[in-house]
């Protein structure tokens, strides 16, 4: 190990920092209040053209013939395709590419692309690809995922309509219920959620006068997109160039292609004009993925004090009409199903199911938020039987680093759980819950306090390459730039980024330049997804630090004429070691390298670490990694109409270490917000494979008047792989939210909603069988 | 066609265009003013946000035939890098930005709010006065605290000394 490497690890360890754990200010704050901030959509050009995609008419029916005369014939039209007009393969799909570019013979859902059309003009182009004609043969659609597993359903691809089966079997779970003294069985629905990001799928392309393709379009993946789109086109993905960044909001809705290939295609038949597509927001809601609806059902035993026993999962996933990242999500759901415990039996499946409803993909918690409402319930319905405290079961039953997890496998990375739980039974919330419930605002509406947790895998698990590269060159003016191709989307991790680097290499924020989603300029880092954008780029760039360091040292050394050793490195300088009169800045260094022609760009890798064994069937799990959180709420429940608001929200995320307290506080307020949409608004209606949720006139997300007290309370576990001690939270941050507010409005109401969202009408209709219930035991 | 003169920020601009072309349009496509978001075209997400004479409205649902011999003022031209209004900076100090596409929206409906009020609001009133803006990232906490620093800090530069 070199010096330079141990010195940065050193300095890891270090408890005072001038960057790291800082709420440094955002670096893209001013560009992005002022407008000035251009996202890809901003980009117009004087010999631009407009694209627009063909949607499919039906959700299920053949293609009996496509005829594009009479939008060819458009005055104009610049260019109409279709399915013969792809050079290479007509498909894409992050896993499975069974999604059609395209489609030939048959759609699969109402927002399948038929056609395209480039034209002077948006409104050109709406036009002419109304002038398309299709020919379709109606078929019955497939509208319920346990419907389309049953034999004779029909077949919406050639393998089936089961995509994945995924398993997980620990301990005999026979003998656990046998040995349990309660047990808890239900079945529990979620909303089909969608990622609302404000800036709809779009962007553009450009053939290059030298005959690359530059693709500019919000994506969390340029690299992986670089390649998608080389595999339709029949192109050397080198001569393709994406710019992912910065997104107006993502969440998992741009981890998929979305625009990507159709603005290749279109670009290569433009005569070199940019062409442009920014979908209106009907469109994204049709063709835009998804959360998957789970139907999950759950069955956990417990003994009398508190102990949980055994949990059986059975989980039912809608992905659509296509794979995306369905088989993953619903791996991911049932390696989280039985929460971050050591449930000593567990056998727990999972069915990821094709039908004709919209697509399902990567969403923010990915599988997690719909599976931990079960566990989460039957912990609050054992507390409710033994008069046993929720919290105090939680922390019976969560594994502590080093133990075995439900899934049989020993924990080796850092573990929060019972810190998460101890600080939410010293919170004023928790400790003063009787005394907040008593103040309802009206007469009739009751409140309740509850708390849950959850855990959330960092990364991608076992069989998925994960890896982190960033590189750092010397500028001209002294400063550094920091490449990491993960994108900006609105996390701040470019922020994060800066921070590390600035630490790492002791110069100030300002004097880092971070370069974010270009394929060109930087180098395969992996996704913005998976909660692992601080800890693999943070990782990368404090890996990257020491071969920088050492670059520097070099040169300092010549130019003071010394012995490498003899130089350290002090604030914005490197000097002779004890006499500070000898120093050089980075301004020197870089015209001492530039004069002689040598390199000044170095770069750091970062393979995350793994499991070594992948369990049976599971499709991935375990992780290695995984972040831990619990949520204390308040809500309060109109009895007479079921309206529901969430009041105070406790936020305890185990962050490993907090990088820039105000990025934290930003993820966690934005994650419980969305967590409130997901558990009483949220649901695109889809009916016999038609969308009648169009827009946000219907597809009610939280507003400001919605937003509760939201504190954060962060704990830190320290993990020792992770950029001075931090793991991800991006995702967790909106999941033990969903089964709080569902115990919360129990503890206020005497009501179990298990049917999410939780409308005012569910709310309700639960409260007036509850009664019943009450007056038919009297 | 027709040719529309109005001002945008201070300036006379003459834009011809279809007069059904609603104004977002006009101020993105034609005058690159970009600052301004489409993200529902139904004025139901705030994120196209103008101030038309002193009142905040949605630009896509004004068409360029409402726009002859108005003033409009857009985000840009509430403040730039280079001089930044205090409700600007108060957004970037505070962290009430992340993705930042809906941000513009919300410093055109914060500054016309902050126009109308002399005392630091509350947390109420600034929920009110907001509504109408949505955003996906931030759960709006940090937004609400940045409109309180800058009504407080409007409400210092306004003291007299």
């Amino acid at each position: 190990m070199s010096k330079e490497v141990k010195d940065v690890q050193k300095l890891e360890n270090q408890q005072q920092l001038k960057w790291v754990g800082k709420s440094v200010k955002r670096i893209d704050g001013p560009a992005k209040v002022t407008g000035e901030q251009k996202y890809k959509t901003d980009f117009n050009y004087p010999n631009m053209v407009w694209g627009k995609v063909l949607r499919a008419r039906y959700p299920f029916a053949k293609i009996k013939g496509i005829d594009t005369s009479k939008a060819e014939a458009h005055p104009d039209a610049v260019c109409v395709l279709t399915h013969k007009d792809i050079p290479g393969f007509n498909g894409f799909g992050i896993v499975t590419p069974d999604q059609p570019v395209l489609c030939e013979d048959v759609v699969r859902c109402t927002g399948d692309a038929v056609a395209l059309v480039a034209a002077e003009s948006l409104e050109a182009a709406e036009e002419a690809i109304n002038l398309i004609e299709v020919d379709y043969e109606p078929l019955e659609p497939v509208t319920d995922a346990e419907a389309a597993m049953i034999q004779g359903a029909p077949q919406l691809h050639p393998d089936g309509n089961i995509h994945s089966h995924v398993t997980i079997v620990n301990g005999d779970i026979d003998k656990g219920f046998e040995e349990a003294d309660f047990i808890f069985e239900n079945t529990f629905y979620s909303p089909r959620q969608m990622h609302a990001f404000i800036e709809t799928e779009g962007g553009w392309g450009k053939l290059e006068e030298d005959g690359s393709l530059t693709i500019q379009c919000p994506a969390q993946y340029g690299h992986r997109d670089k390649l998608q789109i080389a595999r339709a086109l029949a192109l050397n993905p080198e001569r393709i160039h994406v710019y992912s960044s910065p997104n107006g909001g993502g969440f998992g809705g741009k981890d998929e292609i979305t625009v990507q290939i159709y603005l290749a295609l279109l670009a290569q038949n433009t005569d070199g004009r940019p062409v442009k597509i920014h979908l209106s927001r009907e469109e994204s809601v049709i063709a835009g993925i998804k959360r998957h609806p789970f139907k999950v059902t759950v069955k956990t035993g417990a003994k009398k004090d508190g102990t949980l026993i055994a949990n059986k999962v059975r989980a039912v996933a809608d992905t659509g009409a296509y794979a995306s990242l369905g088989g993953a999500v619903t791996a991911l759901a049932i390696e989280h199903a039985s929460g971050p415990y050591k449930i000593p039996n567990v056998d727990m499946e999972g069915f990821c199911v094709y039908t004709n409803n919209g697509i399902a993909g990567a969403f923010r918690g990915f599988g997690v938020n719909q599976v931990c409402v079960g566990i989460e319930t039957h912990i609050d319905m054992l507390a409710e039987k033994t008069g046993l405290d929720p919290i105090e079961i939680r922390k019976k039953n969560a594994y502590l680093q080093g133990d075995r997890s439900s899934l049989g496998h020993v924990v080796s990375s850092s573990v929060g759980t019972i810190e998460t739980l101890m600080e939410a039974e010293e919170c004023d919330l928790w400790v003063n819950r009787e005394l907040y419930k008593s103040q309802v605002s009206e007469p009739w509406k009751k409140r309740g306090v509850a708390a849950a947790t959850s855990f959330h895998g960092v990364g991608m698990g076992i069989g998925t390459p994960d890896y982190g590269a960033a590189t750092i060159e010397l500028l001209k003016d002294g400063r550094f730039k920091v490449g990491v191709a993960i994108e900006e989307i609105g996390t701040g991790n470019g922020t994060v980024y800066a921070q590390v680097a600035a630490e790492c290499l002791r110069c100030e924020v300002d004097n880092i330049a971070v370069i974010q989603g270009d394929t060109k300029e930087t180098l395969d880092s992996g996704t913005i997804s998976a909660s692992r954008s601080t800890y693999t780029g943070g990782r990368a760039i404090a890996t990257a630090a020491p071969n920088m360091i050492t670059l520097l040292t070099e040169a300092a050394a010549e130019i003071l004429n010394v012995s490498k050793s003899e130089i350290e490195l002090a604030d914005n300088k490197l000097i002779v070691a004890g006499d500070e009169s000898q120093s050089v800045n980075y301004k020197q260094i870089y015209e001492k390298l530039y004069e002689q022609h040598r390199s000044m760009r170095v770069e750091g890798h970062f393979y995350l670490p793994r499991e070594k064994k992948e369990l049976k069937n599971s499709g991935g799990a375990p992780h290695h990694l995984y972040g831990y959180m619990t949520h204390v709420v308040m809500v309060e429940v109109d009895t007479l109409t079921g309206e529901t608001d969430v009041l105070h929200v406790v936020a305890i995320p185990d962050v490993g270490k907090v990088l820039n307290p105000q990025g934290l506080e930003g993820q966690s307020e934005g994650g419980a917000v969305m967590g409130i949409g997901y558990t009483l608004y949220e649901d695109i209606l889809i009916e016999e494979g038609y969308h009648k949720t169009k827009n946000f006139t219907d597809y009610i997300i939280p507003t400001i008047r919605e937003t509760p007290i939201i504190e954060t309370i962060p704990v830190e576990s320290n993990e020792k792989s992770g950029p001075f001690g931090a793991k991800g939270i991006a995702e967790v941050v909106m999941i033990p939210i969903i089964p709080a507010i569902m115990a919360a409005i129990h503890d206020a109401t005497g009501a179990r909603i298990n049917h999410l969202p939780a409308t005012p009408e569910r709310i309700y209709k639960a409260i007036q069988e509850t009664k019943k219930q009450t007056l038919v035991s009297r | 066609m027709k040719t529309f003169h109005f001002k945008v920020n201070g300036e006379e601009v003459s834009v011809t265009c279809p007069p059904t072309k609603t104004l977002l349009d006009v101020l993105r496509d034609q005058l690159d003013l970009t600052g301004s978001k489409e993200c529902c075209g139904k004025g139901e997400c705030g994120s196209c946000t103008i101030l038309l004479g002193g009142d905040s409205v949605c630009s896509c649902l004004v068409l360029a035939g409402q726009t002859e011999n108005v003033s409009i003022t857009t985000v840009e031209g509430i403040g730039l890098t280079t001089k930044m209004d205090v409700v600007q900076q108060a957004f970037s100090d505070e962290g009430a930005t992340q993705c930042g596409y809906c941000t513009p929206g919300f410093i055109v409906t914060a500054r016309s709010f902050l126009n109308s009020i002399d005392y630091i609001p509350t947390d109420d009133e600034v929920k009110t006065a907001l509504g109408g803006n949505l955003c996906r990232c931030t759960g709006y906490t940090k937004i609400i605290k940045a409109v309180q620093t800058a009504a407080q800090i409007q409400q210092a530069e306004k003291a007299p000394s």
